[in-house]
């Protein structure tokens, strides 16, 4: 996996470094291409502005040189007219030429078309620089409030100068000559006086930047020039007359400033202009490329994230498919496993079974042989007619249970729910296991602890089969002298619907050891050991028994340690039935008071809880003394008394007798233990009972029953007629010639006759045949050849005379499933009896059905 | 995945079809003269300084972009600003510039609103709807010849700026009369600071205005001593001495440096050293507390009052103001400009911009806490007007001049001749 997956690194980086170098290449080219561009178009933009300028300034040259002309051509006329003064003074000024002044020669004074006094003072032409070899004057405030030059031109008449003109023009003049709106007016211009260094003419937009700026130090300031080197380089450009261009940042932003000479450096024409101004198109352009750039990355980018979401997808599917196929792999490894297991488990369960089988069947054969041999000798017939029973009973305990764990295993154990006590279900498991447990020595102990119900919706029969499983494990299990436990402990309800049950089997056997208890549950499995193989059983008894209950939805768990002992211990719930409590018995018997005493807590607490709903008052002692001074002091309010105690019989007989000086006829039950001895004495006092512990409501009430209606009972029984079977006269079905001859003897040995036939059908026409009422009964096989046993039935049910409807038709059949036995009442027989016939479930059946017919 | 897909193909499709699409169909083109329409407006120009925001300019151009976007033309800005004390002042150059009919319209100091008014070369602004709404005293500082001849966007009032710690350290309470001022100058100058007030050749007249008008202003016979005055019943002199004799004082005392204010344009020849703490006086307009070019943002507690006088501080009021050229090439339009401008929706961005006092009696703003004593005496109506238009001497301007007199060392008795001959030439 590991190697895998470096390997899987190392093919990513190798595919990394290629995309990586692809990358940088083309970002150095996209640069380069950038850059180049960026640098074409910036020394484009500085050639255009450059163009730019150089044409403002041969347009102002141009004006400047007409302006120049012009006045020559004035001269010119003036040289040649009688009054140069009058011409003057007729002069009206227009938008350029606002002013027009002469100086007649060997004067300083002179006169304007204005109509004043004119001299030279106040202009300056020092500065040297010329118009078409004209002298011009430094700026200057005119007399209209805006800056203005001067051209003065000579006046020659034959050769002689005869007097200066001179021409005022206004710079506002240039104004409509420049480009409005410089670079779409991101660009300032400024025209400058180079001498004076005033700022003539700006820029009119609003605000402090885009208007004003007084002098060129003023634009420094303004624009943060305060790099005294390139001011001092730039004024001596100015003195020189050059052209300048250089970077400098204004208002934050890059931008090229210029310094433009015009008319050979007497006015400058000065300004910025941004850099994003000036590189719109190169800006564009690389903004173009860098888009077109990104639009490929971003495709390529989506190609590579669709290339790795699909590979994602490939790689999900097949680890998916990887996946199913290992779960698949696993899967079939299992069933084949368990396969194995079964064939191996079955193979066992076979030889098991071919041992288990075969050694009841040695068992009936071998007696069978000596019965043939000692058929004269009543006794050890008899004693080898007690072994052939044995053994035929062990081989139906064994059909019993692979037939359960059969039905289990196709589903067709239904649970039968019905009302139960756990008085009678105790009762019942005590009476089967406590002999079981004495006849091994054992002692068997059963506590019943913190159950507030006593009546539960339930299968009591597979309950049943659970206790006694798990029970006559223990007892199996157990070496002599051991004890075993059984508790039924009520735990906190989930639902006041339903009461929680757990149930423990403990005992201090041989136990288990842990490879063992992993398989307890399964099928076919049996502990073995030197002490237990003499242990018979079929291996299904802890399979059937967990199988049970998750149908009943409970659980079970085990614990156990080789020679210490094992726990079982089952969970379970049962639905409480609604009519719970019976208040109206205890008022009929007048029993509103009882007083119990018992020197164990939990049977105290038990007996509340249980007698809680029953409206009966309920005082427990766990001291007798205690008790017995209550009884004297309240005297006459208890109606009973139930004593308990593990004391010896005869303390407790003396104990009821002091309860007698006090209440002479208050009703007192002693609750002992079922083992105690000596019961005969307490029964000998008067108006006494005795309950067997554990303490159940219903017991308490059959017992007062049994105290306030004994002598009727007891007449009643003395008058019962036991029924028998003495006279009666049987049809049976029957093919097998040799259950046919057990079922005929033990009817004649019962004093009736019997009829047998082969088949339903014979068994119909028998019947035909026979006058009404003929027969008490009729015994049905079932299986049987031409007719089976439900069409013999039906059959018989359908004859047209009066006893067909009535006649008890009783299955006897080895089918011995539920559904055979609906089967076999929906067409029509009245009970059904599994084979092998037990003798008295034959009697009972015959008895029940002939009391019915009486 | 497919749907992503499907989306890909459709925009790279759309986006060919799109770049492939040839939008010119025809290769001639033409240029259309633009046609847009321009008023001219001329306006004094502080120097700049880089990267500095000026909160009066942009207030300003606020409202003028207001006018441009409502009425779709441009305010095209000239500007001029003397490069010192020897070159023409920009209230010369208005006179020149207005009197050869260069621009639409101007903003005029006080005097020249007065001589332009006299000389029919203003519009009478009282038909604008705007006008409607102005307080009387910016009606009546602006009148000539019963002619609304200018109309400011603010209230220029004059004040001392005062550096309130200087004060506090040398347990100076702020002065109310002349003499309380001349002793605060007294012992600054005798704790080493030489010269307590930093001056200019503009603003020192407010000293004058403040002691010679503070009874004429603040009393119950205003228009009747304005009419002696007019008629020459009364003397200007007579009024305007003690204000000159308190100048005097300063001058000869060492407080201001006469020569340095002599030659020092508004703000620049003082604020250095207002700024720097060494100086703790300086005089300037309302607006000048609130921007960074001239004293908003100090690293001390500044606090404006009025100048000193007999009935204690007192805000000098000078409106400046915007008047139209008669003869504007772009009459209408100009009108229309200033019509909007000057209306209250323009004067409340102007005023709340700014944080001045509105000329509209329906605008009203708070102040900076520094400005709050002057806006508590104007609150009062305790103020002298720097400028009258109802006076036939002009005040603002002949005042100005003949303050630089005694800056350069005429006395006080040449300085009221020079009065006396101006109410002379306006008497005849």
């Amino acid at each position: 996996m590991e190697k895998k997956q470096k390997n899987r690194k190392d093919k990513s980086i190798s595919l990394l470094l290629p995309i990586i170098l692809v990358f940088c290449i083309l970002g150095t080219v996209v640069f380069s291409v950038s850059h180049k561009i960026s640098t074409e178009m910036s020394h484009s933009a500085i050639q255009n502005l450059s163009e730019s300028l150089d044409l403002m300034k041969g347009t102002i040259e141009a004006i400047l040189l007409k302006e120049a002309e012009f006045q020559k051509l004035i001269s010119h006329e003036i040289a040649n007219i009688e009054n140069p003064e009058e011409f003057i003074r007729s002069y009206h000024k227009n938008q350029t030429m606002v002013k027009l002044s002469i100086i007649l020669s060997g004067e300083t004074e002179g006169i304007s078309n204005t109509g004043e006094v004119f001299t030279e003072d106040g202009l300056n032409f020092s500065f040297g620089k010329k118009v078409y070899d004209l002298p011009i004057s430094e700026s200057y405030l005119n007399y209209m409030g805006t800056w203005a030059y001067t051209i003065k031109c000579p006046v020659i008449k034959n050769r002689k100068q005869i007097a200066t003109l001179y021409a005022e023009y206004v710079y506002d003049s240039f104004d409509k000559s420049l480009p409005n709106g410089f670079y779409n007016g991101k660009a300032m211009l400024y025209i400058m006086d180079a001498k004076t260094e005033r700022l003539i003419l700006k820029p009119k937009g609003m605000g402090e930047r885009s208007a004003g700026h007084l002098n060129l130090e003023d634009f420094f300031r303004a624009n943060n020039i305060l790099d005294s080197n390139l001011r001092d380089e730039l004024r001596s450009s100015v003195k020189n007359g050059k052209n300048v261009l250089f970077y400098h940042d204004i208002r934050h932003k890059n931008a090229l400033n210029y310094m433009w000479s015009v008319n050979d450096g007497a006015i400058y024409l000065i300004g910025y202009v941004p850099i994003e101004a000036i590189q719109q198109e190169g800006k564009t352009v690389n903004q173009n490329i860098f888009i077109v750039v990104a639009v490929m990355l971003s495709a390529f980018f989506l190609c590579c994230m669709l290339y790795y979401f699909n590979q994602r997808q490939q790689n999900k599917i097949r680890k998916e498919r990887e996946i199913e196929r290992e779960i698949h792999n696993k899967q079939l490894a299992e069933a084949l496993q368990a396969a194995q297991i079964a064939s191996n488990s079955k193979t066992t369960f076979l030889s098991n079974m071919s041992h288990d089988i075969r050694t009841p069947m040695n068992a009936v054969l071998g007696f069978t042989t000596l019965l043939a041999m000692d058929a004269e000798n009543p006794a050890k017939v008899r004693e080898y007619t007690k072994k052939i029973f044995a053994s035929g009973q062990h081989l139906l305990s064994l059909i019993n249970d692979i037939l359960d764990v059969s039905k289990i295993e196709s589903g067709k154990v239904v649970l039968n729910i019905d009302k139960f006590t756990l008085n009678d279900l105790v009762s019942s498991i005590d009476a089967i296991i406590r002999p079981m447990a004495k006849s091994k020595n054992q002692i068997f102990h059963m506590e019943v602890t913190g159950i507030k119900h006593e009546c539960f919706m339930g299968d009591e029969t597979r309950i049943n089969q659970i206790l006694i499983n798990l029970l006559s494990n223990a007892v199996k299990y157990t070496q002599p002298k051991g004890n075993i436990w059984f508790r039924i402990i009520g735990l906190k309800q989930r639902s006041h619907q339903y009461e929680h049950i757990r149930i423990e089997v403990e005992d201090d056997g041989y136990g288990m050891t842990p490879e063992y208890l992993e398989t307890i549950f399964d099928a076919f499995t049996r502990a073995e050991n030197s002490t237990t193989n003499k242990v018979q059983g079929t291996g299904l008894g802890m399979a059937i028994t967990k199988n049970i209950i998750e149908l009943m939805g409970g659980t079970i768990e085990v614990f156990s340690e080789v020679d210490k002992g094992s726990l079982f211990r089952v969970e379970l719930e049962f639905r409480i039935p609604e009519e719970q409590v019976d208040k109206q018995f205890w008022k009929n018997y007048g029993i509103s008071n009882i007083l119990a005493v018992d020197n164990v807590l939990d049977v105290c607490q038990s007996i509340k809880t249980l007698m809680h709903d029953t409206d009966v008052s309920i005082e427990t002692f766990v001291d007798i003394q205690k008790a017995l001074q209550t009884i004297y002091d309240n005297k006459q309010l208890y109606d009973m008394i139930l004593l308990g105690c593990n004391a010896p019989i005869t303390k407790k007989i003396d104990t009821a007798k002091k309860i007698r000086e006090i209440l002479p006829d208050v009703c007192i039950i002693f609750l002992i233990e079922n083992d105690s001895e000596d019961v005969e004495q307490m029964i000998d006092m008067e108006n006494t009972a005795i309950l067997i512990k554990p303490f159940f409501v219903s017991a308490l009430k059959e017992k007062i029953l049994e105290m306030h209606h004994l002598s009727n009972s007891e007449n009643a029984f003395s008058n019962t007629d036991v029924p028998t079977l003495e006279g009666m006269h049987f049809l049976a079905a029957e093919d097998n010639e040799i259950n046919a001859e057990i079922l005929e003897e033990i009817l004649t040995m019962e004093g009736a006759s019997c009829e047998i036939v082969e088949n339903g059908k014979m068994a119909l026409e028998h019947f035909q045949k026979s006058s009404e009422y003929e027969f008490d009964a009729i015994l049905m096989d079932v299986q049987m050849p031409i007719m089976n046993g439900y069409e013999a039935t039906k059959a018989i049910r359908a004859l047209q005379r009066k006893d067909a409807q009535t006649i008890p038709i009783i299955a006897m059949t080895a089918n011995a499933f539920v559904e055979d036995e609906k089967e076999a009442l929906k067409s029509g027989m009245n009970i059904h009896i599994s084979k092998p016939i037990d003798i008295d479930m034959l009697y009972q059946t015959i008895k029940q059905c002939v009391k019915r017919k009486e | 995945m497919k749907k992503i897909l499907l989306l890909l193909i459709a925009f790279i499709t759309i986006f060919s079809f799109t770049a492939c699409t040839n939008h010119q169909n025809s290769n001639l083109m033409t240029s259309e003269p633009q046609q847009q329409k321009v008023v001219n407006l001329f306006g004094p120009m502080e120097k700049t300084n880089p990267n500095a925001d000026n909160i009066a300019r942009t207030a300003f151009d606020m409202t003028v972009a207001l006018a441009e976007q409502k009425l779709n033309l441009l305010v095209e800005y000239r500007t001029y600003t003397a490069e010192n004390y020897k070159e023409k002042t920009y209230d010369d150059v208005t006179l020149d510039r207005i009197r050869n009919n260069m621009d639409d319209w101007y903003l005029l100091n006080p005097d020249i609103i007065q001589i332009l008014g006299t000389e029919g070369k203003l519009v009478d602004l009282s038909v604008l709807d705007s006008a409607k709404n102005l307080r009387e005293v910016v009606k009546t500082a602006n009148t000539v010849d019963g002619k609304l001849v200018a109309i400011p966007q603010e209230v220029v009032v004059h004040g001392l700026f005062v550096n309130k710690d200087m004060f506090d350290k040398y347990n100076l309470a702020l002065p109310n009369t002349p003499e309380e001022f001349l002793h605060c100058c007294e012992v600054f100058q005798q704790n080493g600071i030489e010269t307590p007030i930093g001056a200019n050749r503009w603003w020192l007249e407010n000293f004058v205005f403040a002691q010679a008008y503070a009874d004429l202003y603040n009393g119950d016979t205003t228009q009747q001593e304005i009419q002696q005055l007019n008629s020459g019943e009364r003397k200007y002199s007579d009024y305007m001495r003690n204000g000159f004799e308190f100048l005097k004082k300063l001058i000869d005392n060492g407080y201001v440096d006469a020569e340095k204010a002599y030659v020092s344009e508004a703000i620049e020849g003082e604020i250095a050293d207002f700024l720097a703490q060494k100086t703790p006086i300086v005089m300037a307009y309302w607006g000048a507390a609130n921007t960074d070019t001239a004293y908003g943002n100090t690293d001390f507690e500044l606090q404006v009052i009025g100048f000193p006088s007999n009935k204690g501080q007192m805000p000098v009021v000078s409106m400046t103001g915007y008047a139209v050229n008669v003869n504007a090439e772009h009459l209408h339009d100009v009108m229309n400009v200033l019509d909007i401008i000057l209306s209250d929706e323009a004067l409340q961005i102007y005023a709340e911009t700014n944080k001045v006092i509105s000329p509209s009696k329906n605008v009203e703003v708070d102040c900076v806490p520094a400005l709050k004593p002057l806006n508590d005496k104007i609150q009062q109506n305790i103020y002298v007007l720097g400028s009258n238009a109802g006076m036939n001497v002009e005040q603002w301007g002949n005042t100005c001049l003949i303050v630089r007199k005694l800056l350069t060392g005429a006395s006080v008795e040449e300085c009221m001749a020079e009065f006396d001959a101006l109410q002379q030439k306006a008497l005849q």
